[in-house]
């Protein structure tokens, strides 16, 4: 009942979705990982990334300070943990898969964004919740995932899909929905301004 | 094989019963404890897990019955729709108005009112 109920938790969070759509050798055996490991038992769909959820999956560094939509305890940071071979072989696979609702190519990751920032850190105060870099010093907030690294994590293409229609990628959160509230040219600067984060 | 497919099923049933409950029929304290305490606290005094030392201002301590007593029914409604610059504060109090319904927002008012022990204007 409990693995259950984790799962149930689980589920209704980290949507890992991927924007690319490339196949690469491994992507069976992937597959057959995901499946053996019951990595969908707490994902909707698969992961973010490229060689990022690569490095990330052989070592899981806890992304949350605090536990999955938890305000009150800590990330204890036992999120299973791959080989190289295991983890080349899921990322192959979870690059694979796509969703209908990240549009590709509209936010070039890395790239400065000045009106982003000013919408990350005056016209909404993203740090209310969010760590991220601030003038080298890691600045913000503990109740969402850290965007510290963002950059080599997160594609801007599906922060920004997020932002537009959160609810199609997690269905239940507690950061504000901004769409409505930040306009269009908004919504895309503060993704581009989040790839930047390294 | 088929105890998967009904595992599944139930599992997306259960998720969707639950973010159709959250939305529909959420209580205002309900709310207070999802969206509010990661920066108000679990007992409004302020002290949530994002008051960190590096925040530029402090969560407002929706005990401290002086203070939000200055405000009125009209401000904490504009504030939680709206956030922080309906009152003139800070964008760090974000906006909820397409995060709650506005049945919701109403319903909090009643709720600060009994965390502060005050009335509003
Ligand atoms: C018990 C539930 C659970 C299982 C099983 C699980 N995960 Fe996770 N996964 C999580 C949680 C919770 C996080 C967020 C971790 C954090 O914030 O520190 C996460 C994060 C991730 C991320 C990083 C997402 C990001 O935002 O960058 C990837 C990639 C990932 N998981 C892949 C996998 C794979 C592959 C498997 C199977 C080998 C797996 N997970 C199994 C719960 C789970
Ligand atoms: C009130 C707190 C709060 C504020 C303010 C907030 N967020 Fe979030 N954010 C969250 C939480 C909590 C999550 C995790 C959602 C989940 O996985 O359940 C999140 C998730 C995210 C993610 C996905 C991160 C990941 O690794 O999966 C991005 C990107 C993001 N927020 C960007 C923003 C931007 C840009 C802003 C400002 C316009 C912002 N957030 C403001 C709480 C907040
Ligand atoms: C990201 C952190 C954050 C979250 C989440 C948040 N607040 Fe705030 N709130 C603040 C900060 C910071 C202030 C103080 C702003 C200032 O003094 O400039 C504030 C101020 C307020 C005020 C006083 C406004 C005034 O004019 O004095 C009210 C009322 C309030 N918040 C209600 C809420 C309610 C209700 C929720 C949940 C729906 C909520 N807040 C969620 C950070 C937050």
């Amino acid at each position: 009942m409990k693995d259950f109920l984790l799962a149930l938790i689980c589920s209704m969070a980290i949507t890992l979705i991927i924007a690319v759509n490339h196949s690469a050798a491994g992507q069976a055996e992937g597959k057959g990982i995901y499946d053996s490991k019951k990595c969908g038992d707490c994902h909707l769909t698969a992961g973010p990334n490229t060689d990022k959820t690569f490095a990330w999956l052989k070592n899981p560094k806890p992304i949350r300070q605090m536990e999955y939509n938890s305000i009150e305890k800590k990330n204890s940071g036992n999120h299973s943990k791959l080989s190289d071979k295991e983890a080349g072989d899921v990322t192959a696979y979870l690059m694979t898969l796509k969703s209908k609702d990240v549009a590709e190519g509209v936010i070039i990751d890395g790239k400065p964004n000045i009106q982003g920032k000013l919408v990350f850190e005056k016209k909404q105060c993203c740090y209310g919740c969010h760590s991220y870099p601030k003038s080298g010093k890691v600045s913000g907030g503990l109740s969402a995932p850290s965007l510290v690294d963002a950059g080599k994590r997160l594609q801007g293409d599906w922060i920004y899909a997020y932002l537009k229609n959160p609810k199609s990628l997690i269905p239940v959160k507690r950061m504000p929905t901004y769409a409505g509230i930040l306009n269009d040219n908004d919504m895309k600067n503060v993704a581009q301004y989040v790839t930047t984060f390294k | 094989m088929i105890k998967r497919i009904i595992v599944v099923t139930l599992v997306l049933f259960l998720v969707t019963m639950f973010g159709i409950s959250k939305s529909l029929a959420a209580s205002a304290e309900e709310n207070y404890k999802w969206y509010c305490s990661q920066c108000h606290g679990l007992k409004g005094d302020g002290k949530g897990i994002n008051a960190t030392p590096d925040q530029p201002v402090n969560p407002k301590n929706h005990t401290d019955a002086k203070e939000m007593a200055k405000l009125s029914t009209s401000d904490v409604e504009n504030v939680i729709r709206d956030g922080g610059a309906a009152t003139s504060k800070s964008t760090m109090m974000p906006p909820w108005g397409k995060s709650m319904t506005d049945a919701e927002i109403k319903e909090l008012v009643p709720y600060l009112s009994k965390l502060c022990n005050c009335k509003f204007k």
